[in-house]
């Protein structure tokens, strides 16, 4: 718990989190042969919402406005949790993994209360289909999780990280591979990218996300903007970091960590790349098909669940 | 002088030689030529297994027979030629109702050798994966000769045929494997062998778990191509819209060969675990097909269905029999095996007569008095029935009672009633069912087709047959049988 | 062989094996006849690279033989007879099968489940990847679930073949060196009449009902 460790883990990932997007953003559109917004333009954004003034509804209560901070502060406290340059992570609470996705599930709850709050339709909808997807991703989070802590024997994050040293075609292992792959497509679904979510449309049969916070301006849309920034970072050092723990800091030292944030950035970015390959090539599904696709990863997780035992 | 190889060959070669021949004529004579071959072979192979040392082998014993496969091979051999006997006038009639094309019927004349060849090699094969070969290609070749008509029923009946058999095949494959795995379970460098009568010699060394697995397997899937309740459900269809030659022999002779190849299995697993496991699954499914059976006989509208779930009786009781395990009972499942051969195959002849008279197998709209209209085929029809629901003084009764006496002196008595009323059952149904249709005075004006009598000599044969060989065994062939029974008993 | 080729050998394998297991799963939900074909063609494909690590580890030629005769026969010409038969036919696409996606997908699970408890006693016994045997049940029984629940013939065309490549597995995992060549030959070549036999009255069916859709074969009854 040290103070230090955890001020920086923060910096990190607060600067870290819209870099990734804007790559993301950027990456696709080149894909679709446009030039795209360049890299640092969610920072531009950011700075403009903080400028802005809100506009509220009337019928928004506490919610509303409190909102935007718990989903911020259970984002940011999650990321704490989570190794990234280092091999231990800055911030170790009960339960470890438990409590990793309690907390962004907490984030999610408000989050889709504060979409019902100002007693919009759009709001409601998004809410609704928010946690629709979320009932089904959770489970195959968990589950994807599990198989690794089992393999690990414990659900502290950093511990899973040091279990998994070794040489590397161990991590050829199928519970291994078949997590990984359950854990990349809730990645999709948490993430609210294609083929479950539509990032960049605001169209009222097809958003879920962005309904849920279509009544935010100002500073509470700057907020919630880096939070979802966040959760992506988050999700996705996670999935690099647990599944191909190469190159992270197993001590301290001022020149391995800065090795590690190259490599940590890379896998990232590795990680970003490989998003915007299946959001170009995939259409978005249909809402009811979505269930479809996450019990296709709870499977793969409950697969992967039970090859750490039979696999022996 | 080599027995086994000419076995195989002739009737491949006569096939294959049909695809050729362009007279219809001249297919009908080679088939009946090359049958005729096989059975005066089949009859040298008895007497060659008789004497010591008890089996044929050929090929560095590749192929291999003993008393049990000669017996079969009898079996075979006599079925076919009979079939091959009534194909000829009976595809004459349907060529000239327009039934069929020729070319269709140059398909049955080739595939039929071909099916016949490949129920040899089963019954020949000593490799345990060559038998399972040669009863895929026996499934594969009957599937067409089932399809034969091209009508909509006929193409339902032979995908449920290929389909189920091909997935019990895929299953007795997996079983396959798995006996082989128990025979190479050593940390050995040569490759073991997968004959039977090697793994016979070593049956007490293979790993008594995968064995039973590889049993289950088996079962299961050997057992759907023979016809085992509840995986039987291809049978009716499959039998009764095939052309009547081969549903003879479908009944006849290729649910026995599958029988045949699960047998082989059952003795081996009996001499690797040395329990009663084996025998009390193969009681168990046997009795099912004998119960399922009984229903659909009582309430059956279609001829040839009904003769289909007769069939699946009678495995039904061979299956019990060697169930049963004593040495009267095994010896009574052999004799089914051979009287019912000689049974099935007429009352699917005369069904097919009637099929081509009346234009139907509805037995409703067939009504009444078949016996004023086809007389020969009638009274044909009305002694294999007799036989066939095991009335004296019909081989089918002798048979039947050695069983069930076996079965009361060895002390099943619950075994042994249900068999009894299972038979009463089926006693009964078919009774009733052939009431509705032969005697009685015919409602519907219907020609006599003459061209019915051609079809005497066949029928006539194989009845004789029954007849003659339900009061008289010859020595010999008792011989080979008791052989048999002993091999399957596990006595040696 | 040092225990390290060993354990490297038996964790591609393992890794193999379950990518068939997992192309399997797809093929349970996947709905688009071509798409289908394709991923049985990629399951062949793993189950040919099984046998050449086998082949390679324990230096047995013949097992060579066996993952060539794959290769040829599953990975590239079943596959392009299967696609001819489709295209012959016209019809592309599954029709709502009789359990919906998720459903599938949770049965599936459970047969895996079933297919590993079946296979425990055996996976103690050395060899080279002693834990494919579970997958190769599995993959049995979710060919039977796969020929169930699809009502296209050429799906259950397919189904069969997923449970001849599951043999096959077994094959491989159960006997160091394979089955005898003759045998393997003689499986090989019946699959590949067996598939142009059941190509032929596919065909047929078509021909005669106008439509793959086998709930239409229910005429024959009692």
């Amino acid at each position: 718990m040290n103070a230090f460790a955890i001020l920086l883990q923060t910096l990190l990932l607060l600067a870290l989190a819209p870099f990734i997007s804007g790559c993301i953003k950027n990456w696709k559109a080149k894909l679709q042969t446009r030039r795209g917004p360049p890299v640092w333009q969610p920072y531009l954004d950011l700075a403009k919402f903080l400028r802005k003034d809100m506009v509220i509804s009337e019928h928004a209560s506490w919610i509303f406005r409190a909102m935007p901070y718990i989903l911020f502060i259970s984002t940011l406290l999650a990321g704490l949790m989570v190794p990234m340059v280092s091999a231990s992570a800055p911030l170790s609470l009960f339960g470890g993994a438990l409590a990793f996705v309690g907390l962004l599930a907490l984030g999610r709850f408000f989050l889709a209360l504060a979409g019902l709050d100002p007693a919009s339709a759009f709001g409601g909808m998004g809410s609704s289909r928010e946690m629709t997807i979320a009932a089904v991703a959770e489970p195959a989070l968990m589950l994807a999780i599990f198989t690794v802590a089992i393999a690990a024997g414990s659900t502290n994050l950093s511990q899973m990280l040091l279990a998994a040293q070794g040489p590397t075609w161990k991590l050829l292992n199928p519970a291994h591979v078949l997590a990984f792959a359950a854990l990349f497509i809730v990645l999709l679904a948490e993430t609210g990218r294609l083929p479950v979510d539509n990032p960049a449309t605001h169209l009222e049969l097809t958003m879920i996300h962005e309904a849920m916070i279509l009544e935010y301006s100002g500073r509470y849309l700057a907020l919630i903007e880096w939070s979802a920034s966040l959760k992506q970072l988050i999700l996705m050092a996670l999935l690099v970091n647990i599944f191909f723990p190469v190159g992270i800091a197993y001590n301290l030292s001022a020149p391995s960590l800065g090795l590690s944030l190259l490599w940590f950035t890379a896998k990232l970015l590795a990680a970003a790349a490989a998003v915007v390959v299946v959001e170009t090539t995939n259409a978005k599904l249909r809402l009811f098909r979505i269930p479809d696709l996450l019990s296709a990863a709870f499977i793969l997780a409950t697969l992967a669940l039970l090859s750490t035992f039979l696999f022996e | 002088m080599t027995l086994l190889t000419p076995i195989l060959i002739v009737p491949a070669v006569a096939g294959l030689l049909c695809l050729v021949l362009r007279s219809r004529r001249a297919m009908e004579l080679a088939n009946v030529f090359a049958f005729g071959i096989t059975l005066a072979l089949s009859l040298r192979l008895l007497a060659a297994v008789l004497a010591p040392p008890y089996a044929v082998t050929e090929s560095s014993e590749f192929f291999r027979a003993d008393a049990l496969s000669a017996w079969m091979v009898l079996l075979i051999s006599v079925v076919s030629l009979g079939s091959s006997l009534y194909a000829g006038r009976y595809f004459r009639r349907d060529l000239a109702a327009g039934a069929v094309t020729a070319g269709r019927v140059k398909e049955f004349f080739v595939l039929t050798p071909i099916f016949t060849a490949g129920m040899f090699l089963v019954v020949l094969a000593n490799n345990l994966g060559v038998m399972w070969f040669a009863l895929e290609a026996t499934a594969l070749s009957s599937v067409l000769l089932v399809a034969l008509y091209n009508r909509k029923t006929s193409l339902e009946a032979a995908w449920k045929y290929v389909i189920l058999g091909s997935l019990g095949l895929a299953l007795a494959l997996f079983g396959t494997v798995f006996t082989y795995a128990a025979a190479v379970d050593r940390q050995s460098a040569t490759l073991p062998s997968f004959n039977w009568s090697h793994l016979m010699l070593v049956a007490g060394q293979l790993d008594p778990r995968m064995i039973k697995l590889a049993f289950v397997f088996v079962l299961v899937g050997y057992g759907t191509k023979a016809g085992l309740a509840p995986m039987h459900t291809w049978l009716p269809d499959a039998h009764s819209e095939a052309p009547s030659p081969t549903s003879a022999m479908l009944s006849g002779v290729s649910l026995k060969v599958t029988l045949y190849a699960l047998l082989r299995f059952h003795i081996l697993t009996t001499a690797c675990l040395g329990t009663p496991f084996s025998r009390t699954l193969l009681l168990v499914f046997g009795l099912g097909s004998m119960f399922l059976a009984a229903p659909f006989i009582l309430v059956q509208t279609n001829l040839k269905r009904l003769l289909a779930y007769s069939s699946l009786e009678h495995v039904g009781l061979i299956c019990v029999g060697i169930g049963l395990n004593s040495p009267i009972t095994i010896f009574g499942a052999l004799l089914h095996m051979g009287y019912h051969a000689l049974t099935k195959p007429v009352l699917f002849f005369a069904a097919g007569n009637i099929h081509q008279t009346c234009h139907t197998l509805q037995m409703r709209l067939i009504g009444l008095g078949v016996a004023k209209v086809l007389p020969l085929t009638a009274v044909c029809m009305g002694l294999a029935a007799a036989s066939a629901t095991g009335l004296p003084p019909f081989g089918l009764f002798f048979s039947e009672l050695t069983v069930l006496s076996g079965g009361f002196a060895a002390g099943h008595i619950l075994v042994s009633t249900l068999v009894l009323a299972a038979l009463l059952a089926s006693f009964c149904g078919i009774l009733y069912q052939l009431t509705r249709i032969l005697p009685g005075t015919p409602k519907i004006a219907r020609n006599a087709n003459a061209a019915a009598l051609d079809s005497v000599p066949a029928m006539g044969l194989m009845l004789g047959a029954l007849v003659v060989f339900s009061v008289w065994l010859p020595t010999p062939l008792l011989e080979v049988m008791e052989r048999a029974r002993d091999i399957i008993g596990g006595v040696q | 062989m040092n225990p390290l080729q060993s354990e490297l050998a038996s964790q591609w394998i393992t890794l193999l094996a379950a990518g068939m297991l997992v192309i399997q799963l797809l093929m349970v939900v996947q709905r688009m006849l071509l798409t289908n074909i394709r991923l049985f063609a990629l399951q062949s494909l793993m189950l040919t690279a099984i046998a050449a690590i086998v082949a390679y580890f324990h230096n047995a030629a013949h097992v060579y033989w066996v993952a060539g005769l794959t290769l040829l026969g599953k990975v590239f010409f079943l596959p392009w007879l299967l696609n001819r038969q489709v295209r012959r036919i016209q019809i592309h696409q599954e029709i709502e099968p009789l359990f919906n996606s998720t459903a599938s997908m949770l049965l599936c699970g459970g047969l895996t489940l079933l297919g590993y408890i079946v296979a425990r006693p055996f996976t103690s016994l050395e060899r080279l990847g002693n834990n494919t045997l579970g997958t190769a049940i599995t993959l049995l029984l979710t060919g039977f679930f796969l020929m169930f629940n699809r009502r296209k013939a050429i799906t259950q065309v397919l189904a069969l073949l997923t449970v001849e490549n599951g043999v096959m597995l077994a094959a491989v995992a159960l006997s160091t060196y394979g089955m005898p060549l003759v045998v393997e030959l003689g499986i090989f070549f019946d699959l590949m009449v067996a598939v142009m036999v059941l190509g032929l009255l596919v065909y047929r069916i078509r021909e005669t009902f106008a439509s793959m859709d086998v709930d239409k074969l229910s005429q024959l009854k009692g």
